[in-house]
């Protein structure tokens, strides 16, 4: 046979990319630490650029950078502005106002201590690490192929998930079309005032873009015959297992070892979260 | 095969009935064309027939719509999937895989065939409709006449006894149009498959269908055989038009049935009219580009165009032959590798984004792009701001342009040829030079094309503006550019006058420079212009 009836060889199964995720998020909160934040946001970026695809899924991962970057700076500033007065060497003094009694101990402004500042950071970086774990799983895997392995009698839930996994990046493409066009009005989308008008018609077009989707799933009958077959299954191989067993694994030993050295399971999360980048 | 009885639908919030009490019969192996105005509701009969209407998109449903024996009202659409195929006017919103084999799979894995049958039928499809050498590529990737071939095959894999289309061949260049064509002629033929489909440009479909449905966009619909339809039509493709105006008394179809029923025409050489006039407005010397900054293929290989004032210049060449990547030279966003572009003297990298509007008005392909107010009214104004102009300005020329404003309407409601008038207003109030359009008449209807023919024309001559039109539609080519300009794979291949070009292909000559092959007609207008000289 010249082709096998096998999901092509270089994807992995569409749900994997999602437990996987899952795994790190939960890494992420149960650890509460900075290291570990810091090298899962390295090895997620590492990791997909290693798998660098031509799919707009994968464009996409650009634009959740966009995102991550916006956070961190928007985090960082609020947790340096706002805040109860903390202990520590005093770095520098911003303008500070007196709020009414009523926020009793909240201050704004005044002195920016180095505790604060870490505080802040590791607040911040723990926000940029969820929102890279799932970029990156959006990115690498494929939505609507999440529609073939879900099952069907859940036919509403899995509409929704496709749609909803599936309009951020599309919309990321629609967002660059609509900003040239922007252009070509005569004026320099940056700012706020421009987000409305980019983000109407691309909001619009991405309503637009659903509705087809639904109908399109609908007329070709998704979710109404009782056994749907499957023309390429995707399996689940040992690569998935090898590939998610060691986040999983991560995660056991903090659970289990609550005294493992935090810098020793960040730098093998690190090696662990790159892995699947070498793995095809 | 289908029958409708007594069927009306009306949208809620709406003021007019799309179909008051009509009654039918489709039946089986015919090829059924629906023709209407924009929004006359020819989308919305299409999606009756499988029951997307009111199942999914709602509307308010009397009488009795029965395909093979079954009821829409009762079945879901999804229940109806291995009756009706459907194929909507984006094939691309619809895909629901990547690759290409997948996709064409995915109805056949929704009814739970067999792996062993699933296997053969995909591959026959492929051959069907000749995808086998596209089977593993990415449907993204895709051209538009490719794109909805995939469609087609997705949508008949399932051995339907019904196939809807809506506008299959809006988005194709003719050859990519006669090719999806001639397909669904042969399964109708092979097969026994019913067709009915939806379409704009009727010189495409008009030789290939049986009968017509026509829809009158007041709630009353005529079904008959083409020619008694097309006979009374307000909508005829410009043939019949030209059967109409030289009295023939007879409805000819094809090329080949005028040719037969034509009397012998000779008439004088039409003057070409030296028009140029303005100096050069826009200029490309040796530009190479590509399509965008990532991927370094080439787009335009040493291209060298000048472009007057006072010239309208058609744009020509297959799906991805580098048009729109030319189009957007003009305004500075296509990634230049060499070569030098001047918008009167200019780079259009250096201006502005206040000054590019003066020199330049864009309108791209999807023209909906450019608009963001939420209604036609607030986006006037929005644009005399935009503009730096008196307000009212873009106002009284949307006024102009189209005679019947509705200017409370969000933009996002109105048909094609309304947001393309507004979109052209907009851009014409900034006073540009140089107007380009991008596919303008993507799902307009004849009489908006009218409008916008006549539009461009006083454009061109009245303001001395020049303009320059990317598109696939040969009969607008005919009735309003001076010039054509051919592009094949980055390059120009040909680069002279409508009547030179045009005539020289066959495939892109317009129906009736086919029809009357002696003479040096192009378009309805030029008949016109010699029949009025004639009396």
């Amino acid at each position: 046979m010249r082709n096998s009836l096998r999901a092509s060889k270089e994807t992995f199964h569409p749900l994997f990319w999602w437990l996987w995720a899952l795994t790190l998020l939960v890494i992420l909160l149960v650890s509460e630490s900075t290291l570990i934040s810091i090298s899962i946001s390295i090895g997620a970026v590492a990791l997909v650029l290693l798998k660098h695809s031509n799919t707009y899924w994968y464009q996409s991962f650009r634009w959740s950078l966009r995102l991550a970057a916006l956070a961190f700076t928007l985090r960082m500033a609020i947790g340096v502005i706002i805040g109860v007065p903390m202990p520590g060497q005093v770095l520098f003094t911003i303008p500070s106002i007196t709020l009414p009694d009523l926020f009793v101990g909240v201050r704004l402004g005044g002195d920016v201590t180095s505790q604060r500042l870490s505080t802040a950071f590791d607040e911040a970086i723990l926000l940029v690490a969820l929102i890279l774990i799932f970029a990156a799983a959006s990115a690498l895997s494929n939505p609507h192929e999440l529609l073939r392995v879900l099952p069907r009698k859940y036919y509403g839930i899995g509409l929704a998930t496709v749609i909803a996994s599936s309009v951020a990046p599309q919309s990321a493409r629609s967002i660059e079309r609509v900003r040239a066009a922007r252009r070509l009005r005569g004026e320099s989308s940056t700012g706020i005032a421009s987000f409305r008008k980019v983000g109407v018609p691309v909001l619009e077009e991405s309503l637009e873009r659903s509705i087809d989707l639904a109908a399109s799933l609908e007329s070709r009958g998704y979710g109404y015959f009782p056994n749907p077959s499957r023309y390429r299954p995707h399996s689940w191989r040992l690569r998935e297992t090898v590939a998610l067993s060691s986040p999983i694994y991560a995660l056991l030993s903090l659970l289990l070892l609550p005294s493992i050295s935090s810098a020793l399971l960040a730098g093998l999360l690190l090696i662990a979260v790159i892995a699947p980048g070498f793995i095809s | 095969m289908i029958t409708f009885s007594g069927v009306s639908l009306i949208y809620p919030n709406a003021q007019r009935t799309i179909v008051e009490d009509i009654s039918f019969t489709v039946n089986e192996g015919e090829l059924l064309l629906l023709i209407g105005h924009t929004g006359a509701g020819k989308s919305s009969l299409l999606k009756l027939i499988n029951g997307l209407i009111p199942h999914h998109t709602g509307g308010i449903l009397t009488g009795e719509i029965s395909v093979d024996g079954r009821s829409t009202r009762a079945l879901k659409p999804g229940e109806l999937a291995d009756v009706v195929g459907i194929v909507g006017q984006n094939p691309i919103n619809g895909f629901v895989s990547d690759i290409v084999e997948d996709e064409i799979a995915f109805g056949l894995e929704s009814l739970g065939i067999a792996p062993e049958i699933m296997r053969k039928r995909v591959e026959e499809v492929l051959d069907l409709l000749a995808l086998a050498p596209l089977r593993r590529r990415n449907v993204s990737e895709l051209s538009g006449g490719e794109q909805q071939r995939v469609a087609i095959a997705a949508a008949l894999v399932t051995n339907p006894k019904v196939l809807l289309l809506d506008e299959p061949t809006s988005a194709l260049d003719p050859i990519a149009a006669e090719e999806v064509l001639s397909i669904l002629h042969r399964l109708v033929h092979d097969l026994g498959l019913t067709v009915i489909l939806a379409e704009h440009r009727l010189e495409r479909v008009i030789g290939f269908v049986d009968r017509i449905i026509l829809i009158h966009g007041d709630g009353s619909v005529d079904l008959g055989p083409a020619r008694q339809i097309l006979s009374n039509s307000p909508i005829a493709p410009p043939l019949v038009e030209l059967a109409k105006k030289l009295e023939l008394g007879e409805i000819p179809l094809s090329i080949r049935e005028f040719r037969k029923m034509a009397p012998e025409i000779n008439q004088a050489p039409v003057q070409a009219i030296a028009k140029i006039n303005g100096d050069a407005l826009f200029t490309i010397n040796s530009v190479s580009a590509s399509y965008d900054q990532e991927q370094r293929k080439n787009a335009l290989h040493n291209v060298n165009i000048q472009i007057n004032g006072g010239e309208i210049v058609a744009l020509m060449g297959r799906n991805g032959a580098g048009k729109t990547t030319l189009l957007k030279c003009a305004v500075g966003q296509a990634p230049l590798i060499r070569g030098e572009i001047r918008v009167k003297k200019r780079d259009p990298k250096s201006f502005t984004d206040k000054e590019l509007i003066r020199f330049v008005g864009y309108i791209p392909q999807d023209a909906g792009d450019l608009l963001y107010g939420q209604s036609i009214k607030q986006e006037c104004e929005l644009a005399d701001l935009d503009n730096g102009v008196e307000p009212g300005t873009t106002l009284a020329i949307y006024k102009e342009l189209m005679k019947i404003p509705s200017l409370n309407s969000h933009p996002r409601d109105i048909s094609e040829g309304q947001r393309l008038g507004l979109a052209l207003s907009i851009i014409l109030s900034a006073q540009p030079a140089l107007v380009i359009l991008d596919e303008p008449t993507r799902g307009l209807d004849y009489e908006a094309k009218k409008v916008l023919i006549k539009n461009l024309k006083e454009i061109a001559s009245n303001l001395n503006r020049a303009v320059l039109i990317s598109t696939h539609d040969v009969e607008l080519v005919a009735e309003v550019a001076d010039r054509v300009i051919f592009l094949a794979d980055g390059e120009v291949i040909a680069d002279g006058s409508s009547r030179e070009v045009l005539k020289a292909s066959p495939a892109f000559a317009p129906q009736v420079s086919k029809a009357l092959p002696n003479n040096s007609w192009l378009s309805l207008s030029d008949v016109e212009r010699y029949l009025s000289e004639k009396n």
